[in-house]
């Protein structure tokens, strides 16, 4: 989807349809967005086939759906391409678990995550971006967003404990998840795009465990110490390990690289906040925030009402689905002045929620802006301006928004 | 439903049948015909796992995950299987 708004048009909001791919493939959801935040806080629509959603697209009204489960509970699904199939992995996968089970699970799952512990990885993950780019400079067209998918196994790929001959099959599966009907990642019907792409993750994880034990000893990853966490005083089933462990390959590779390449696009478009980084690298951190709010990734997280529920100035009636759409709360105007303008300097940008919101908060957003700080510290510091070579081509999912291409010529950077 | 309407499978009625029966099993021991559709009854990738692994057992023929999803039928994954034994 286009993350710099077109031209304002008329938007009729009884027709407009939220699940039409186009619309995220080469149309301009935002006009849509702003729409509905002043005239449809709550907005219904009805698929065709009969389902029905509901919508919430203010900032705090997305924050409120994603981060009550008293009133919006996780444990019928939370993705919208389920929308109407009750989740099979509710309650064993921790992204369709609610409190308490999911605080127990998540908590020591999330104690090798913080921002403190993932710092010890900084110097690896530096090494390994340095590598990541520098084929960009070397005068050819690079295309950073078929690159880019690859950046978080690249990254991460060590710290999960997976061996890098594997990192190119899980990346095509994680895409194959996010963007079913997409021609780059599409096997078969999206239903059975999903069902290999889920299928084959699981068992990879399932396999890798089973390896695992018969190797006996420990390796200090991240699936390994899934393999041995307590929650509530028992240690994961197997069924939760695997299950689990597809979430975070999903996790780490599906989200970031969008950012990467949407952050990127938005200041080769605007070449003086690229050099205004340049001149000032105490502003990357900032510069990742506004990045993180700009292409907010993660589009929208599913919800469904536990009772009647009151919001956005209607009623969604118990058991409705509600689609809380990230992409438009982090474009809201009340929160985020001038909100269609990318500005690195931008005074509360880290309110953004392209993590989530509430006790799903993204359990990798630690090692997400470890790994965005030291990619533009590298590109602002290695690279000198950079010019497109051809069309973005953005993903065809309303679940994630990202890109496919994003050819670039780079230089490298003069030193003064 | 009725199986002659379909096109003729290549793998016998019998074993198309106890395919139907087995997905039947995994599916709320709901009628499975043999042309019906894995995912419009419900099929999922935790089915699928079970199936595939009950497959495995049962014929000893481990059937890929992407031609078992792209069959989608009972009569289509019986012909998968009697591909599978060919094979062996």
């Amino acid at each position: 989807m286009r993350l710099t708004p077109g031209p304002g048009r008329d938007i009729d909001l009884d027709s407009v349809d939220l699940f039409d791919l186009d619309l995220y493939t080469s149309g301009d959801p935002h006009p849509i967005w702003d729409v509905m935040r002043v005239k449809a806080p709550l907005h219904h629509q009805v698929l065709p086939d009969g389902r029905e959603f509901w919508s919430v697209t203010r900032y705090e009204d997305v924050c409120r759906v994603l981060g009550d489960h008293r009133e919006f509970t996780s444990e019928r699904g939370t993705v919208v391409t389920h929308l109407g199939q009750d989740d099979v992995a509710a309650g064993k996968l921790l992204t369709s678990t609610d409190p308490p089970r999911h605080t127990e699970v998540r908590r020591p799952i999330g104690a090798k995550l913080t921002a403190r512990a993932v710092k010890s990885w900084e110097d690896r993950i530096r090494r390994s971006i340095v590598r990541f780019l520098e084929p960009a400079l070397d005068g050819d067209t690079f295309d950073l967003a078929e690159r880019a998918l690859l950046l978080p196994a690249i990254v991460t790929g060590p710290l999960l404990g997976i061996p890098e001959k594997d990192w190119e099959e899980l990346v095509q599966l994680t895409a194959m998840v996010t963007a079913p009907s997409d021609p780059h990642f599409q096997h078969g019907s999206e239903a059975a795009t999903l069902a290999i792409s889920h299928h084959e993750l699981v068992t990879y994880v399932t396999e890798w465990v089973r390896r695992r034990r018969a190797a006996g000893g420990e390796d200090d990853s991240l699936l390994d110490h899934l393999m041995s966490v307590r929650a509530g005083d028992a240690p994961l089933t197997d069924e939760e390990i695997a299950l689990d462990g597809y979430s975070i390959l999903l996790g780490a590779n599906v989200t970031t690289p969008h950012t990467v390449s949407g952050t990127v696009h938005a200041l080769i478009e605007r070449p003086e906040q690229f050099e205004k980084a340049q001149a000032d690298l105490s502003l990357v951190p900032n510069l990742v925030e506004e990045g993180l709010r700009w292409t907010s990734a993660a589009c929208n997280f599913m919800r469904y009402a536990v009772d009647d529920v009151q919001i956005g100035g209607g009623t969604i009636p118990a058991g409705g689905a509600v689609v809380a759409w990230i992409g438009s709360a982090n474009r809201d105007e009340s929160q985020f002045p001038d909100p269609h303008t990318f500005d690195i300097t931008r005074s509360g940008a880290k309110r953004q929620v392209a993590f989530g919101f509430g006790p799903h908060f993204c359990i990798g957003a630690p090692l997400a802006r470890m790994t965005l700080r030291i990619f533009f510290e590298e590109l602002l510091q290695r690279f000198g301006p950079i010019e497109l070579a051809g069309e973005p081509q953005h993903l065809r999912s309303y679940f994630i928004a990202g890109m496919t291409h994003l050819p670039i010529v780079a230089q490298k950077r003069q030193t003064p | 439903m009725e199986s002659s309407q379909a096109a003729p499978s290549s793998a016998p009625v019998s074993l198309v049948q106890e395919i139907a029966e087995l997905w039947g099993e995994h599916l709320n021991g709901r009628e499975v015909g043999a042309d019906d559709d894995f995912f419009a009854l419900g099929g999922n990738s935790l089915t699928g796992i079970k199936i595939i692994d009950r497959v495995s057992q049962d014929y000893g023929v481990r059937l890929s995950v992407r031609d078992f999803y792209l069959a989608q039928t009972p009569a289509r994954v019986a012909e998968l299987i009697e591909q599978g034994r060919a094979a062996a």
